[in-house]
């Protein structure tokens, strides 16, 4: 059959298990995973300054924390016995939440702030100054292997139609009001969605002139999804979170 | 290898290197490059031997960098008329997932001229690498755009390598040179996957987008990174390719483009698809090597340019390349370059996997460099050339400059939308390839 | 002479009276003539509900009677301009601020004049009303704001056309008189090939003045109608046209049995007036330009009503006869009222911003106003064929006679009917595109600018009344086919009653059926349906969980809120049919060297303006019929009139001698 449906039928069912069953290697490849200090870190100090992005400090004890709403995944602790081995689930709701070991925090955010929309939630993915990758990961989701609206999931073409804001890159100066607006234009209830370690704290470019601020100086945002970039499972997990049907949840 | 870290080797006498090495290529065994001046809104073309100050390249590329935000990318065309007027689309659409404005003068239904505007996601990286080492530069230079993520860090690499004059172990080009061509396979069926659903040709986007995931998947298995970051820094611990590694990769990529053949008939047997795309966003050749295009939107015009003949680097000068071109400078045009370069990609892949050099101690002479402490790397982007200039001081970087793919091809993409209807933009669009993040670095 | 005689006498008395009255004081005349639409109207009424009224009488030229009269044809007409002037003339008081009483004094005289065709009971009569109406009128459009060259021409081209239509109408009465011997309305005439002649004339000579195809486009109406004043916009498009309406049915009605190729000729011209009419329409960017082509739809659909009636007629489909003649006064009807609103609303947003093109009113007109808002949305939906609006009503009875095409008996005639169905439903969709473009630019864009302030009240009361009554003539359509059931009767020759009282047409109220298997509407039914839904909605909002109301800005892709010059052009709204349609509309870009060649880098560029031009075919049919007409009068003037004394003495000999010839030949 040389047709476009004998090609359909030929490949057959490529959609990812995913959230019913654990991530993959193949769609959590090890650079998608955050790092985990090993049990003693031989050299704390020569881990601590290795990292060019300033997410790892001292914690108590002789303990390491590392801060996942800044690792950009560069892998230079690697030399420091770390392994990156956290999971796909990696989305939080809080930025403290992202702290390993957590630090004990104040009262926590929205636990599930789109519950009420039940099995389905539209989303809109705003582009604040990304380098493109996320946009990528986030369009991914449509791809057969994810393909997210199996779980209710859909893009939309306007934020008037929207209840998720998906954020990607470092909200520069000129996208800040855009991004304002776009948050303006969702109805209510509605959630945003930081993807990537760009718009949580800058990552890699915390430090450029082009940076405006974090996402979270600009909106209020219900979800923090770490990485560089996320894998999309990771983003999947995240916009489920909203819904109350994260994997974590549904398994604990 | 060495014990001697790589960004060691760079704090040598790099000024003590003379100017009697000729920039290599610069000015130019192109007959053109195309500098758009967008500080000062004007667009520059050089022909033939450089002026003096040409070799300052980088100070135009700076002063782009800082231009006025957000800024046109494209001369500014005046039309008026009555009932014509101009309609924003962006900087936010989904119909382009990048922030970007197109400013489109129209009369309804019809794009009478369209002026892309750049500059909203200026993070201003390039301004900011100064006093940093090549190796927290690569960092950040990775994630200037994403999704061309080895290709400006091959370059950039380069640029230092040049710039220091250090030697480069051959299994670290070769490795720069299969992630490229990986990236290069993954954009352009991300690319085609796009037209694919501009045309609403959906089990044509579902196939061809799995397709592309499972680029992204072998990426990732190979390299441990999806977009690569991290996969051309020497010394980086993902990067060693074992015997088995390759033999995976070799069979995972036999089987890709197997499929993508088959995908690639049933594309071209859709008649709707090909009448779609056929006449829609031309360039022509003249207007393409006047505006000096690169990449695919200048080989589909019949010009046969490609870095990687023309200005080959190891490995590329020991491999074979086969040279896609098209003569119809349409949106299909484009799309067949693209795939057709699918296929060219896959077999220097298979060359590259097959003739995989054992001996990871035999080094390379970097291209020379163009002054003292100063190098240029240039390599063919999946969208076409793409220029580093670096300056080093002591070790660190001192400036530097890009041109990319994005900036050279800003004017013919304005051009090819003229007097085009509204629904042939995302067809044009997509078939350009063109990337805000590369423009706005 | 009864009461209702005298009223009827007094009332066309009175709008005559109007125009001296205007010189004395404008407003006077103004309200002379309302005075005389409501006295006119209520025995318009009463001659449809108690059988035909007789005003003043006298002896005709050839001995017979002339007289003032309203049979239930001509009532039902009376009542619907009325109405329209009713309105016309509250607003003419607003509206008309010119120091000269012209346009006040020509407005009385063209009301009078069609007030006088309308009630006149012989030909004659109805001539001089015609040939008054024309002349009137066309001293209202010379009257129009600025005089320039396009009014001059438009009063012109209105003129040429208009005497043009009155020759053939001339050539249809004489047909009547030389059948039946008779200058009054009354007797039928018969034969085979004169009823035919008399029939093509009159189709022709009535439909030149509602503007018709074949004579009809960029030509003459929309252009005459939309140079006029305001007021005389309507009263031209509404009820001008309505009298052309009134002559056509008048003269069907003196006509014997209708050969069938009669329905197929009315109906082909209607198909193509509904098309081109809505196709310019939607086109046009002239906020009077675009109802007027409208107009030209309207009456389209009149015709291809009337050509259905004809069609069934031939065919001896009784009840389809009648339910198409049905539709085809409901649809006058509807389109009078709607129009109205329409001008009258046009002429507001001109008196506000000072412009006719759409593309530059830019909702200035938007704003407190609700009442003239809301009016024109009712009209302009009415005209789109809106529920429960008058103008759904008749185009749905206009679509089902259409649908029973298939009844006929020729094949051909099915494939007419069908044909003319497809032109009908394409037409209604872009009649739908205009008015959204007309309310959409003039009263619901977003003002960017600051909304002009009225220096002279608001409208609003005026146009609300007639949009009421559009609203009111939809959905108590089932009632009002009933009232108007005497004037389908006249022009059936037979009385309708039957069909009317058995289940064909309309039972007794709440509901219309199209034939006895065939479709049937509710129109009270609808609004109270619709009311329903936003009832439940309304409920539903108030009962559940109130949630605030949170206004954000238009999401404009991200960017900040429009500049002037960065929203959609009412001209950009439609170019997507000017491109479609561009083979009928021969649409063609041109462009222009605007400005000096600048170089940006090593490009030159060069600025330029484009304009997109639709052109009209009609027209290449008058340009030659000038060529022709110019190359006569030059062989006349130079061969026949070269101005020599001895040979015009000759053609004055030649003269007598053929009179003295023919006397002769006669006496003996």
């Amino acid at each position: 059959m040389s047709s476009w449906v004998g090609q359909a039928i030929r490949r057959g069912r490529l959609t990812t298990r995913y959230p019913a069953e654990p991530a993959t290697e193949l769609e959590l490849p090890m650079l998608a995973r955050a790092p985990r200090p090993p049990a003693v870190v031989p050299d704390r100090l020569g881990a601590i300054a290795a990292c060019p992005v300033a997410a790892l400090s001292a914690a108590g004890g002789s303990g390491i924390r590392a801060d996942e709403g800044r690792c950009i995944r560069c892998a230079r602790c690697a030399a420091h016995g770390f392994d990156f081995s956290g999971s796909a689930e990696c989305s939080r709701p809080d930025r403290a939440g992202l702290l390993v070991p957590p630090v004990p925090s104040g009262p926590g955010a929205r636990a599930v702030p789109l519950r009420q929309l039940g099995r389905s939630v539209h989303v809109f993915l705003v582009d604040a100054g990304s380098c493109n990758a996320c946009n990528h990961e986030v369009l991914a989701l449509t791809n057969p292997y994810y393909d997210a609206q199996r779980l209710g999931i859909f893009f939309t073409n306007s934020p008037r139609h929207a209840d998720v804001l998906l954020v990607v890159g470092v909200p520069t100066a000129e996208m800040t009001e855009p991004v304002r607006r776009a948050f303006e234009a969702l109805p209510s209830p509605k959630a945003v969605v930081a993807v990537g370690v760009c718009p949580i704290g800058g990552g890699v470019f915390q430090s450029t002139p082009g940076l405006a601020g974090s996402l979270e100086e600009l909106v209020p945002v219900d979800a923090f999804v770490p990485g560089c970039p996320p894998a999309p499972v990771s983003v999947l997990d995240a916009i489920l979170g909203l819904l109350g049907r994260s994997r974590a949840r549904t398994e604990g | 290898m060495t014990s001697r870290p790589w960004s060691e080797s760079l704090r040598g006498p790099a000024g003590a290197l003379g100017t009697e090495h000729a920039p290599a290529y610069l000015p130019i065994d192109r007959a053109f490059a195309l500098v758009n001046d967008y500080g000062t809104g004007r667009a520059l073309l050089w022909r033939g031997p450089a002026p003096a100050e040409a070799n300052e390249v980088a100070t135009l590329w700076r002063r782009a960098a800082e231009a006025p935000r957000p800024h046109r990318v494209a001369p500014e065309e005046v039309v008026e008329g009555y009932g014509v007027f101009t309609f924003p689309y962006g900087p936010i659409s989904m119909g382009v997932p990048e922030s970007g404005r197109f400013d489109v003068r129209t009369y309804g239904e019809r794009i009478l001229t369209l002026g892309p505007v750049a500059g909203f996601k200026s993070r201003r990286i390039l301004g900011a690498l100064p006093g940093l080492t090549p190796e927290d530069a690569l960092l950040r230079v990775e994630r200037l755009a994403g999704n061309f993520s080895a290709a400006h860090a091959a370059a950039f690499l380069a640029a230092v390598e040049s710039a220091a004059a250090i030697e480069v172990a051959r299994t670290e080009l070769w490795t720069r040179a299969l992630a490229q061509e990986l990236e290069r396979i993954y954009n352009h069926l991300h690319q085609i996957a796009r037209v694919a659903e501009a045309a609403s040709q959906n089990v044509g986007l579902a196939q061809t987008h799995a397709l592309a995931e499972e680029m992204l998947r072998i990426e990732g298995r190979t390299f441990g990174h999806r977009w690569l970051f991290g996969a051309l820094a020497p010394g980086a611990p993902t990067r060693r390719l074992d015997p088995e590694g390759r033999r995976w990769l070799g069979r995972a990529l036999r089987e890709l483009s197997g499929r993508f053949e088959v995908l690639l008939e049933l594309f071209l047997g859709s008649r709707t698809f090909v009448d779609r795309l056929q006449t829609t966003g031309v360039v022509s050749r003249e207007r393409a090597v006047r505006w000096g295009a690169v990449g695919p939107v200048l080989r589909a015009t019949g010009v046969a340019w490609d870095d990687r003949l023309r200005a080959p680097s190891v490995p590329y000068t020991d491999l074979f390349l086969e040279l896609p071109r098209e003569d119809g400078g349409d949106a299909l045009a484009r799309i067949l370059v693209r795939a057709h370069e699918v296929r060219s990609s896959a077999l220097l892949l298979e060359q590259l996997l097959d003739r995989w050099p054992g001996d990871a101690m035999a080094r390379e002479a970097p291209a020379p460099p163009v002054g003292p402490g100063r190098g240029l790397g240039r390599v063919e982007s999946p969208s076409g050339d793409l220029v580093y200039e670096v300056r080093l001081t002591n070790g660190r970087i001192a400036s530097v400059g890009m041109r990319s793919a994005s900036h050279a091809n800003w004017p013919v993409f304005a051009e090819s939308l003229r007097h085009a209807v509204f629904t042939d933009f995302h067809f044009a669009w997509e078939s350009f390839g063109l990337v805000f993040a590369e423009t706005d670095a | 002479m009864d009461l209702a005689g005298v009223l009827l006498t007094v009332a066309i008395a009175s709008f005559f009276a109007g125009a001296p009255l205007s010189l004395i004081r404008r407003d006077l005349g103004y309200l002379t003539t309302f005075g005389a639409a409501l006295l006119f109207g209520a025995v318009a009424v009463d001659a449809l509900l108690f059988g035909p009224v007789r005003g003043a009488a006298w002896g005709g030229p050839l001995g017979d009677v002339e007289t003032l009269s309203l049979d239930a044809l001509s009532a039902f007409f009376a009542l619907a301009t009325s109405v329209v002037w009713a309105a016309t003339s509250v607003y003419s008081v607003w509206y008309d601020d010119r120091p000269s009483p012209v346009l006040a004094v020509t407005y009385a005289l063209t009301l009078g004049a069609i007030a006088l065709l309308v009630t006149a009971s012989s030909e004659v009569l109805f001539l001089i009303g015609w040939e008054t109406m024309t002349l009137a009128s066309y001293g209202m459009i010379l009257e129009a704001r600025g005089r320039t060259d396009r009014v001059y021409s438009a009063a012109f081209v209105f003129l040429a056309f208009g005497e043009a239509s009155t020759l053939l109408v001339l050539l249809a009465f004489a047909g009547l008189f030389v059948g039946t011997g008779s200058l009054a309305f009354g007797p039928t005439l018969s034969g085979t090939v004169l009823p035919s002649l008399v029939f093509v004339a009159g189709l022709l000579g009535f439909g030149l003045k509602m503007g018709t195809a074949p004579f009809h486009m960029s030509e003459w109406l929309p252009i005459a109608h939309s140079s006029a004043p305001s007021n005389a916009s309507a009263v031209l498009s509404s009820t001008l046209t309505l009298a052309g309406a009134y002559g056509l049915f008048r003269l069907v009605s003196l006509l014997p049995g209708p050969p069938d190729w009669w329905g197929a000729l009315t109906l082909a011209i209607g198909a193509i007036s509904v098309l081109l009419g809505a196709l310019f329409a939607a086109v046009s960017e002239h906020s009077k330009g675009l109802p007027a082509y409208s107009t030209i739809e309207n009456n389209g659909l009149i015709l291809v009503a009337l050509g259905v009636s004809l069609l069934a007629g031939a065919n001896h489909l009784t009840l389809l006869a009648v339910f198409a003649l049905f539709a085809a006064f409901y649809q006058a009807l509807a389109h009078a009222l709607a129009k109205t609103v329409l001008f009258l609303s046009a002429g507001y947003v001109e008196h506000l911003t000072r412009t006719f093109d759409l593309s530059s009113v830019e909702g200035r007109a938007t704003g407190p106003d609700r009442a003239a808002l809301v009016g024109t949305l009712a009209a302009s939906l009415s005209l789109a064929a809106g529920p429960p609006l008058a103008g759904f009503v008749s185009e749905w009875m206009v679509l089902e006679a259409l649908f029973q095409s298939y009844r006929f008996g020729e094949t051909w005639a099915q494939f007419v009917g069908l044909l003319t169905g497809a032109a009908v439903a394409l037409g209604a969709g872009l009649i739908t595109v205009a008015m959204v473009k007309f309310v959409g630019f003039a009263y619901l864009w977003k003002p960017r600018c600051a909304r002009a302030p009225s220096e002279r009240g608001s409208l609003g009361p005026v146009v609300g009344a007639v949009a009421f009554a559009v609203l009111t003539v939809g959905i108590t359509a089932p009632w009002i086919l009933v009232l108007l059931a005497p004037s389908v009767s006249v022009v059936m020759g037979s009385s309708v009653a039957a069909p009317i009282g058995g289940l064909l047409s309309v039972p007794n109220g709440w509901s219309i059926l199209s034939g006895a298997p065939f479709g049937i509407l509710s129109p009270p039914m609808v609004p109270i349906a619709i009311a329903a839904g936003v009832l439940v909605a309304v409920g539903y909002d108030r009962l559940g969980r109130h949630r605030a109301v949170r206004r954000v800005p238009v999401w404009m892709a991200g960017s900040a809120p429009a500049r002037e010059g960065e929203t959609y052009t009412s001209f950009g709204y439609s170019t997507g049919i000017r491109l479609m349609m561009s083979s009928a509309l021969r649409t063609r870009e041109v462009r222009a060297n605007a400005g000096a060649i600048t170089t940006v880098g090593f490009e030159a560029v060069e600025p330029y303006s484009v304009e997109l031009e639709v052109f009209d075919v009609f027209k290449l049919f008058y340009d030659g019929l000038l060529v022709v007409g110019e190359g006569v009068s030059r062989v006349l003037k130079e061969r026949v009139m070269p101005g020599q004394l001895g040979r015009y003495l000759a053609y004055v000999l030649v003269a007598v001698l053929v009179v003295v010839v023919y006397i002769a030949s006669v006496s003996t």
